[in-house]
């Protein structure tokens, strides 16, 4: 894009783009380095020595695990059915998903309590999981319906014409044709799951149900707010994220980024 | 993402013989023909369903005057949303997600565009950029948020940068202080979410072929020349999508503010999210809490419907 021919105006890009990267970089490095202050490494071993830790993890793996079977199943069989199958009054029931697409999960906060505390889910993980995969869905629909949209007819109507039913047609052309949304709907699905703090925050109450996000929070009351501790609880939460994007860079930034591209 | 075009649709106009004689598969061009209604259930159900039953059961909630827990539920009508009208703190929450939004939008946008034009000139370290402004995105608020907390506290990162760099006069309580508090919620949500905008960019400006700017060059159009009259137009949707992303996030603000600042100090830094929560858990006035929600919601959908409509006004004209 810029003009690189010169040695001159190279050196400038590079430290230009330093600078700007440094406030990005800042927030990680203090948080690293306060995690470490005090009594340094002893501050991981004491986090990691709590026998409650893993559970946490474990829970966060549950509600991501289970968001995303439950929104990638949804996703797909709704596609399909919006993009290649006949259905009375199509678009009206695309656009009543379409309006859910703005919703705020706060605005839910009053009804979902009153009716999980009545059908006796609170603090479980259904409590987190059903809703959160609720708000995804009306996203991941309308990203997977665009991309099902552009897989030409002539070649669902070949399977067809051999003999392949609906469900052969979906399962053994369909899902196969459709991975790279599959896997963009995967990443955002899990970030959005992992990292969702509200509902955890308001259904789960007990630590043996909580989730990753609520560790920090946990860790106040746990070390009577002793920062090198909380930040050290934080960077661990934060490391499967960090190190589940290094690995999937491409997928991560086209999975998230996806959220924009109509 | 759209490499199959909707052309392809259009590829198949020979009758095929088999296709032809078949009743069913007579009308090409529009999809398979059997029955797609059970297909699409699950996501109505669970999405549509559950949304919907609470979006209406929050309607209901609204005209109450109710704790949320005991059965005793008296119907106000509509005095929540008068009471709301004369909130203070209403409004300063309607003024912060303005501010906000204003701010957040043109700071990423600025920054979005650099490291996207800058990524695609010839620099060293590409990738160790990228990944640098891009793990903020994939990081929990809840996950950082004890990092700035610390870092803006009085003994705080900030502070010590500061006087090392001899400007202790500048030293303060960073989230004391109604103004800088906010100044800080919108600082981490533009460091939170300007990897998606820049990966956005960095996308839209790939699709400007080379030799459009490279023929600018040769005419003798400088480097912000060349970004302001042929970059800019050309990432025009990317920019539209990106407002109305960055205006439904303002509304929904809600990590941010509560973990880092409690929406304070005194109020300093509320936003609808935060006042839904604390009005309706802290103080158990769910039905103003619900009365609240119903007011997002409609700012919501009436947010996303005006950016979008005013988008495609704006595109026409430009053509």
């Amino acid at each position: 894009m810029f003009e690189t021919r010169r040695l001159r105006s190279r050196i400038v890009l590079q430290i230009v783009l330093t600078l700007l990267v440094v406030p990005f970089a800042f927030p990680l490095v203090a948080m690293v380095q306060g995690s470490l202050a005090g009594s340094g490494w002893a501050n991981y071993t004491t986090v990691l020595s709590l026998p409650q830790l893993p559970r946490f993890f474990v829970n966060s793996a549950i509600v991501a695990a289970g968001v995303i079977l439950i929104v990638l199943a949804c996703t797909m069989t709704a596609a399909f059915g919006f993009s290649k199958l006949s259905i009375r009054g199509k678009e009206i029931y695309f656009w009543m998903l379409l309006a859910a697409l703005t919703l705020p999960e706060v605005v839910l906060l009053a009804p979902l309590f009153a009716t999980i505390t009545q059908i006796g889910a609170y603090n479980t993980l259904w409590a987190v999981i059903l809703p959160l995969a609720a708000l995804q869905i009306p996203f991941t629909v309308l990203l997977a319906r665009n991309f099902v949209d552009g897989i030409p007819d002539p070649l669902l109507e070949a399977a067809r014409i051999d003999g392949a039913n609906t469900v052969r047609t979906f399962w053994h052309l369909l899902l196969p044709l459709t991975r790279p949304i599959m896997a963009a709907v995967v990443v955002l699905v899990f970030i959005n799951s992992w990292n969702n703090f509200l509902l955890p925050l308001l259904f789960l109450q007990t630590p043996d149900q909580q989730t990753v996000t609520l560790v920090p929070q946990f860790f106040v009351g746990q070390y009577n707010n002793d920062q090198t501790k909380v930040l050290a609880a934080a960077v661990l939460t934060g490391l499967p994220v960090v190190i589940a994007y290094t690995c999937l860079q491409r997928f991560f930034e086209r999975g998230l980024a996806a959220g924009a591209l109509k | 993402m759209h490499s199959l075009t909707p052309e392809r649709r259009r590829v198949d106009p020979e009758p095929r013989t088999e296709a032809a004689a078949d009743p069913v598969t007579h009308r090409r061009g529009r999809g398979d023909r059997r029955p797609g209604l059970p297909w699409i259930l699950p996501a109505l159900i669970v999405s549509v369903g559950l949304l919907y039953y609470c979006i209406g059961y929050t309607g209901f909630i609204s005209t109450l005057d109710w704790d949320g827990a005991s059965p005793e539920q008296t119907g106000v009508g509509a005095e929540n949303f008068v009471h709301m009208a004369q909130d203070p703190v209403f409004w300063g929450a309607i003024w912060h997600t303005v501010v906000f939004f204003v701010l957040t939008f043109s700071i990423q946008v600025g920054l979005g565009m650099a490291f996207a034009c800058l990524l695609h000139s010839r620099v060293h370290l590409r990738t160790f950029y990228k990944v640098l402004i891009f793990i903020p995105v994939v990081l929990a608020t809840a996950t950082t948020a004890p990092a700035f907390r610390q870092i803006f506290a009085p003994d705080g990162a900030l502070n010590g940068v500061l006087s090392a760099l001899g400007l202790g006069g500048l030293t303060q309580a960073w989230l004391a202080n109604g103004t800088t508090a906010l100044l800080i919620v919108i600082f981490v949500q533009v460091w939170q979410s300007t990897g998606v905008v820049f990966v956005l960019y960095y996308a839209a400006i790939g699709q400007i072929e080379p030799e459009i700017i490279e023929a600018a060059r040769l005419d003798g159009a400088g480097d912000l020349r060349i970004i302001r009259s042929l970059v800019w137009p050309g990432v025009r949707g990317t920019t539209i999508a990106i407002a109305i992303l960055s205006a439904i996030g303002s509304l929904k603000t809600f990590d941010i503010p509560y973990l880092i600042t409690q929406g304070g100090p005194s109020y300093a830094t509320e936003f609808l999210g935060t006042q839904i929560y604390r009005v309706s858990v802290a103080l158990s006035q769910v039905g103003y809490g619900a009365a609240l929600s119903i007011v997002l919601l409609v700012l919501a959908i009436t947010t996303a419907i005006i950016i979008n409509a005013g988008g495609r006004r704006g595109g026409r004209t430009d053509v």
